[in-house]
């Protein structure tokens, strides 16, 4: 059921510029799609349109989009495969972040739909959920208005409970701030606790900002850097108005 | 900017190839801009950012069909997300939104024409818009930057459907002809 794609010129540049202005209903546009897949005059016609009205795109407000879209797209651009399995003691990489945040973009959205059960009283400011790999448990970071950042264990949607560092290690805390290059840390994640509490930390937890958790040696780093691998990270933004 | 078109076809050309990297490098550069194109139509920031990842998806896709002989890549980047934005905005309803109540609490005025850079083909689209009958531009302003449709022009200009739409119809022709 495609329309007829007219045969006076006039009409033809008028319909191809209606096309880029962005005027025609869904049927019609569909219409011009198929026209311009198999008529190359046509095609041109709406090639000259996108180049005359292009400038006018200089009119919309530049508006810088949400941090973690990148992520999003660069997860569906990558073939699927294993997971990163770091070496042990591999040195602090920031590929693997990224690779690791990639990965649990996805369980993020699952997870979220968890989240309204679990609200608590004071309404944060900004939060953010601490993703590992999938099946893996996570951990739900809030900024409170006062600027603390308090963690807490989520129990994962199959409904397997958090479980602390192997034997042997310590699960590290570290905050990353939007364009710097090494994370700060925020101290250990106490052994055996579901929950941790930073009244005053280091650095102001701002959106964008990057919360990270290694796996060290028992005590944890011996610098200031992370040693270990980062087992579970996410980005804080904006808290949405309290439910 | 001349050097600024040779450096992104160069990137589309990589992406062509597959290189997630040239791909990133688009990103980094042009996605401020790309993101408020989105915003002006859809007006909703999850909706942009939905249309943005669908936008250079596509832009991996079909990077190899980008010919720099034929125009400037950033407006190849620009023309795909629009189109992408527009077909969120039919999907979402657009076409019934004409009777939204809430419309009227979003103005959304044409914008001042004078932001436009002043390069010159941006000045003879400027002239060629300037000389065109304040209702005709409008409406061109209002459909190509904030994705209105018809009975949504018709609406915020308070005119008949049909008299907008030939408005619409003259103005573009007029402006074809000004700019050959």
């Amino acid at each position: 059921m495609t329309l007829p794609i007219p045969t006076d010129d006039a009409a033809r540049a008028a319909l191809a510029g209606e096309y880029v202005l962005g005027t025609l209903d869904a049927r019609t546009t569909q219409a011009v799609n198929d026209a311009i897949a198999r008529d190359a005059d046509f095609a041109a016609l709406v090639a000259d349109w996108e180049q005359r009205l292009a400038p006018l795109t200089a009119l919309a407000v530049p508006e810088a989009p949400p941090p973690d879209l990148w992520a999003r797209i660069e997860q569906q651009i990558t073939p699927p495969s294993p997971a990163p399995r770091p070496a042990r003691r591999a040195p602090f990489s920031f590929q693997w972040v990224w690779r690791a945040w990639a990965l649990g973009a996805s369980l993020a959205v699952l997870l979220l739909a968890f989240l309204p059960m679990m609200r608590r009283e004071a309404a944060p400011v900004m939060t953010t959920i601490l993703l590992a790999d999938a099946n893996q448990t996570a951990w739900e970071a809030r900024v409170d208005p006062t600027g603390g950042i308090q963690l807490a264990a989520l129990a994962s949607p199959g409904g397997t409970q958090i479980d602390t560092a192997p034997t042997g290690h310590d699960l590290q805390l570290w905050a990353l701030a939007p364009g710097e290059k090494t994370p700060v840390s925020l101290g250990l994640v106490p052994r055996g606790q579901h929950a941790v509490q930073i009244a005053t930390p280091p650095v102001r937890p701002v959106p964008g900002m990057l919360i990270l958790i290694s796996l060290e040696p028992p005590g944890g780093a011996p610098g200031a850097l992370p040693t270990g691998p980062v087992v579970f990270v996410g980005r804080l933004s904006q808290a949405g108005p309290p439910t | 900017m001349p050097t600024e078109m040779t450096e992104l076809a160069d990137l589309l050309s990589q992406v062509a190839a597959k290189n997630r990297d040239a791909l990133r490098a688009i990103y980094t550069r042009q996605s401020t801009r790309l993101f408020g194109i989105a915003m002006a139509i859809l007006r909703d920031r999850n909706a942009a950012a939905d249309v943005l990842q669908d936008a250079f998806l596509k832009i991996w896709n079909r990077a190899g069909q980008f010919d720099p002989s034929r125009g400037d890549p950033a407006a190849w980047l620009a023309a795909i997300v629009r189109y992408a934005a527009l077909d969120a905005a039919r999907a979402r309803g657009r076409e019934m939104l004409s009777d939204d109540p809430d419309l009227g609490d979003t103005p959304v005025a044409p914008v001042a024409l004078e932001q436009l850079e002043r390069s010159e083909d941006n000045a003879r689209l400027h002239d060629c818009l300037q000389r065109l009958p304040q209702a005709n531009r409008d409406g061109i302003v209002l459909a190509f930057v904030h994705g209105l449709s018809h009975p949504e022009i018709a609406a915020r200009l308070d005119q008949p459907l049909g008299t907008v739409k030939s408005w619409i119809r003259r103005g573009l022709l007029s402006l074809r002809e000004c700019l050959a």
